[in-house]
């Protein structure tokens, strides 16, 4: 197949490089392209970069060098304007799920909604359904602050979801959830991967990568390796 | 806009909690208390010098002084029959309006400021005095005028008040230059107070935005909290600046009128004038709004 026949990838990174400062190099020449519709684990030892790389994906940071295209704009030259209509087509979960802690699970799960400048009923109808799906129990306008560590880690996934991203990040999604809760929600990314969104879940979890067959994007001294589905003996060190 | 009201419904964003509320709700009060005071001077001003100017263009004075005051009854008799003399041309003149030569108990009352009640008029040399009303848009040549009054009546004397009312039309033309001065810098220096205390804000919930940045919001998403939040700040400010300064304001006129003279108690304000400075407060706010806005525009603008 001719390149003029392949499907543009979702997310494209060529010679990417990052560093802090004037540190050492956290990421080196990376390349790496998502086809619309993967499925990716990203694994790698701590420290090893995953985060920065994931957010070099959800369009936090641009990278020391390289090229970054994602949608197909390069991210480089895309103005602020454009970035943001970008990120409302990615949902990401962190890793400290950085919710509002002043406002209620409602308010957080809305917001990328509300930013869109989707109507109130709409958006009503939307969160509390999430809300219900991801067992949410207590009321949905107690603030953030007084949410379990669980909770908040599925206030924070409802969140990431709840506008049916093109793209969807998450930086250890169930790694404050019991094993049911983490299997139902890992069921949840694989639905939506179904109906056409790109998944990259950075992880520790030999087990969720055991159960569900993705490739991985592993990194290994600052450099980024595809690992085929399946192949958990080659994840040294993860 | 109807994301605006939307977002001022959800606040994202914990504003109402800032430490410089109260400081900007005080900083805009005095503000708006300056400002109305301030600008109730320059409205005053503004009335007076119409007053002055339509005095000026609308009015004459002709003084007719007795040079026999050997014989004060027979310098008496000549100033009279000079003054009728000119009453007769002036009121035959197309351009006047209406002329009235002053009677005793009017010159008396002109004399009270100075020389109280008890002095007796017929006792001094008085000059008599003729009030001339021209009519309006009249374009009378006055050096002519003065050669024909000279002509009938040679102790008589013409005085248009242009010398005078010109210098004190100078004065109060520098002193509202100096009061709208004063203006621009009282929004300027509350402008630059919103401008840096929105900075410290920004600062200060700078992990919210980038929250707010990462789920896709645009930079006037965060603008319009801010916007909203600031014009409530500015508005509750400013009604309680008016608040203050309407009775100041009432009380410096009081003073003003207790001068006498007949010149600072033509400060007055017209309704107009007390519905500019009542909406003072909506002012405020939105000078405090799109300073608020415009701040965060430019500060976000510099970050990812």
């Amino acid at each position: 197949m001719s390149d003029r026949m392949m499907p543009e990838p979702i997310l494209k990174m060529e010679d990417v490089s990052m560093r802090y400062g004037d540190g050492p190099e956290i990421l080196s020449n990376i390349n790496l392209a998502l086809p619309r519709g993967s499925f990716h684990f990203l694994t790698g030892k701590s420290g090893a970069g995953k985060t920065t790389l994931l957010s070099m994906m959800y369009l936090a940071q641009k990278p020391t060098s390289g090229r970054v295209s994602i949608f197909g704009s390069n991210v480089n030259f895309t103005n602020r304007s454009s970035l943001a209509m970008s990120r409302r087509r990615i949902g990401v979960v962190f890793q400290d799920f950085r919710l509002l802690d002043h406002v209620s699970a409602f308010d957080n799960v809305a917001l990328p909604l509300r930013v869109c400048g989707m109507n109130e009923k709409e958006i009503g109808i939307r969160v509390n359904e999430l809300l219900k799906w991801v067992e949410i129990k207590r009321s949905t306008s107690s603030l953030t602050s007084t949410l379990s560590g669980g909770e908040k880690q599925r206030v924070a996934i409802a969140r990431a979801v709840i506008n049916r991203p093109d793209f969807l990040l998450a930086d250890e999604p169930t790694g404050n959830v019991d094993s049911d809760i983490a299997t139902k929600l890992m069921k949840l990314f694989v639905e939506l991967n179904k109906l056409g969104t790109t998944v990259v879940i950075a992880t520790h979890n030999e087990n969720l990568i055991r159960e569900f067959h993705y490739p991985q994007i592993h990194l290994h001294n600052h450099g980024v390796a595809i690992i085929p589905a399946g192949r958990i003996e080659d994840v040294a060190g993860i | 806009m109807l994301q605006g009201f939307r977002s001022l419904r959800h606040r994202e964003l914990p504003l109402s909690k800032d430490s410089s509320n109260l400081f900007l709700k005080i900083m805009i009060s005095i503000a708006v208390f300056l400002f109305a005071v301030t600008l109730s001077g320059v409205l005053s001003v503004n009335s007076m010098l119409v007053n002055w100017n339509y005095s000026i263009l609308g009015s004459l004075t002709v003084q007719i002084v007795p040079f026999n005051d050997a014989d004060r009854q027979k310098a008496l008799e000549e100033t009279l029959e000079q003054q009728q003399k000119v009453v007769a041309l002036l009121e035959a003149m197309p351009e006047v309006e209406r002329v009235v030569p002053l009677n005793d108990e009017q010159l008396q009352k002109l004399l009270n400021p100075w020389l109280g009640d008890d002095v007796n008029i017929a006792d001094l040399p008085m000059p008599r005095l003729v009030d001339v009303k021209l009519k309006k848009g009249a374009d009378v040549d006055y050096d002519l005028l003065t050669e024909k009054i000279a002509n009938i009546a040679p102790q008589a004397s013409l005085d248009n008040h242009k010398l005078w009312l010109n210098k004190l039309i100078n004065l109060a033309s520098g002193l509202k230059m100096l009061a709208l001065s004063v203006l621009l810098l009282v929004v300027g220096v509350t402008s630059g107070a919103i401008f840096y205390t929105t900075q410290t804000s920004l600062g200060l919930h700078k992990d919210v935005i980038e929250i707010l940045h990462l789920m896709g919001a645009k930079d006037t998403y965060v603008a319009q909290q801010y916007a909203f939040r600031t014009a409530w700040l500015g508005f509750v400010g400013g009604v309680i600046g008016v608040c203050v300064a309407v009775p100041a304001i009432l009380l410096i006129a009081r003073m003003a009128q207790q001068i006498e003279g007949g010149i600072i108690n033509e400060m007055s304000l017209s309704p107009r004038s007390w519905l500019v400075i009542i909406s003072l407060p909506l002012f405020s706010a939105l000078i405090a709004m799109q300073t608020a806005y415009y701040t965060v525009k430019h500060t976000l603008e510099r970050m990812m």
